[in-house]
């Protein structure tokens, strides 16, 4: 029964977030997408919640990047990292859903 | 269980579902998300253990900022010159070559272009040429950039990226004339690294640096690094060692070295690791070659635990890159500057060099700071604001604040 109560008041708040959460959602999938197959970020890094473990640069779940600090290399490039912005390899849409998603999934 | 969820949903909570965040949406959300922000939110932060290419090195000196970017804590440098093996940071631009791809050491080839005679040797025959042993800084162009507050991409260093080494090799010398001489023309020293994974461009993966030509003369190809083979996280087997220069112009897994006319057009020798405005980058500024007069505190520091007061012994290390450190002063005291001592042996000019300076510490607050000259350059108050975060020898943010009791 007490359970049950958790459950509702889980639900309860969720709910209030139920849009946001979609829009999340839409934008973590769009991510994961980009990350694992348009940009191919995953053949250089590790990131355990897409189940990559490229060994070029470095791994994300122990850098836990920022948003931003993301966004910022994604669009500039650094090193052997292509700049998928400048370079027009990635579209805004495509490089906001992929900052989300590493910023929201490397191992806080 | 889930049944009930739905149930719940369905009888009392239907007048939250809006149109867009339907059950499908639910179904949606839980797909993803219990992956990603579940792991987020509800794990602790990981114990940042030591990848396995390095387990060997002391977990407790080091500073993990991620697998590939590894520094020293300000106090685990060591206080008798040479940096602990164990305690050596870690920047490699390209994953560490293992045992199975280096194959017997002894083999490992070199080819030598741009001289009269272009050759290649093994490990084995450059063994035979001749040997030296050198001491000098090895340091990350970007060591101090975790000072900078433009918030600069890569490893956040402040002191650690930084060790004094031994090195044992051969005198780049002793290949030049096995090698009848560089070829006329040469301007720069270009040594290549060959790990550089096969699947990438090798324009931009390739580790190719070049440096001034007279370099040559005080360079080394290490095969020893402080009395032990060269680990291959350290470039093993083979690895140049330009002196005074950056750490990225010692390149490892050294498979090449050239005398061109030019400097390297890769990405590494091209536009990275330029040294530009905030908001500026190309192949126009200035690279990261010699290391600018340098000098920080590493006893007392807020690591190494509560201070006492009266006589302390305040340490460091000082540096003068390509030139020769001619004397370090500190203060206690954020203005008045008086000379420390040197201590230890003198190993060379690109050695840093020890210092001690005995002050007695009053309880309060205290900010210790280190000033050190150089071949007539002293280091700067303040850091040289530019895009990457490199070259930071300023010696305000190298000062520490230590309370003592
Ligand atoms: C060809 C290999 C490669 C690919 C593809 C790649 N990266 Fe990187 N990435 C690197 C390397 C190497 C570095 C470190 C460069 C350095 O420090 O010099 C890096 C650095 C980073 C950093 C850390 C930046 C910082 O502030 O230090 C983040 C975050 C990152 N990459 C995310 C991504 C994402 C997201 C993608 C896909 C859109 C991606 N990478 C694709 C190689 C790659």
């Amino acid at each position: 029964m007490r359970i049950c109560k958790i459950y509702f008041v889980v639900l309860f708040f969720s709910f209030f977030l139920m849009t946001d959460l979609k829009a999340d959602s839409e934008k973590m999938v769009l991510g994961l997408e980009v990350f694992n197959n348009k940009a191919m970020c995953s053949t250089c890094h590790v990131l355990k919640a897409a189940g990559s473990t490229g060994d070029i640069g470095p791994d994300l779940d122990s850098l836990k990047p920022s948003e931003e600090q993301v966004r910022s290399v994604v669009i500039e490039g650094l090193g052997v990292m292509p700049a998928f912005g400048e370079e027009g390899l990635l579209t805004s849409d495509e490089i906001d859903a992929v900052s989300y998603y590493v910023a929201h999934s490397s191992e806080k | 269980m889930k049944k009930r969820i739905i149930k719940k949903i369905d009888t009392s909570k239907r007048n939250f579902l809006t149109g867009s965040a339907t059950l499908a949406g639910v179904a949606a959300a839980t797909s993803v998300l219990p992956i990603s922000i579940a792991k987020a939110n509800h794990e602790d932060s990981d114990p940042k253990g030591l990848p396995d290419f390095i387990k060997w090195k002391n977990r407790e000196a080091l500073i993990v900022h991620s697998k590939k970017g590894i520094e020293a804590h300000r106090s685990a440098i060591g206080e008798s010159i040479i940096t602990p093996i164990r305690n050596v940071y870690i920047r490699n631009n390209m994953p560490t070559m293992t045992d199975a791809q280096i194959g017997d050491r002894n083999k490992w080839k070199l080819s030598v272009e741009g001289v009269k005679k272009p050759k290649t040797f093994t490990l084995a025959q450059l063994k035979k040429l001749g040997q030296t042993t050198i001491a000098t800084v090895l340091q990350c162009s970007g060591n101090g950039r975790g000072f900078f507050e433009h918030g600069p991409k890569g490893s956040q260093w402040r002191t650690g990226a930084a060790s004094c080494i031994l090195w044992t090799g051969v005198p780049v010398k002793k290949i030049v004339s096995a090698c009848g001489g560089i070829a006329s023309g040469a301007k720069y020293m270009t040594c290549t690294g060959v790990d550089a994974p096969k699947d990438l461009d090798p324009k931009k993966a390739t580790v190719e640096r070049s440096v001034p030509l007279l370099v040559y003369k005080e360079s080394i190809l290490a095969w020893e690094m402080n009395g032990v083979p060269l680990p291959n996280a350290h470039g093993g087997p083979l690895r140049s060692v330009p002196p005074g220069y950056f750490g990225i112009n010692n390149v490892k897994h050294l498979g090449k070295l050239a005398f061109t006319e030019t400097e390297s057009d890769v990405k590494y020798m091209k536009t990275s690791y330029r040294i530009s405005p905030i908001g500026k980058k190309g192949p126009e500024y200035p690279s990261c070659w010699e290391m600018p007069v340098k000098s920080w505190i590493v006893r007392p520091t807020d690591e190494t635990g509560v201070v006492k007061s009266g006589k302390v012994q305040i340490a460091g290390v000082a540096m003068g890159g390509t030139k020769k450190i001619s004397n370090v002063r500190v203060s206690i005291d954020g203005g008045t500057w008086k000379k420390a001592k040197f201590v230890g042996p003198y190993l060379g000019k690109y050695a840093w060099r020890q210092f001690v300076f005995e002050a007695n510490l009053a309880p309060g607050s205290h900010n210790l700071a280190s000033k050190a000259t150089a071949g007539g350059d002293s280091q700067p108050e303040l850091r040289y604001e530019n895009r990457r975060g490199y070259a930071h020898n300023g010696w305000k943010d190298h000062s520490v604040n230590v309370e003592v009791v």
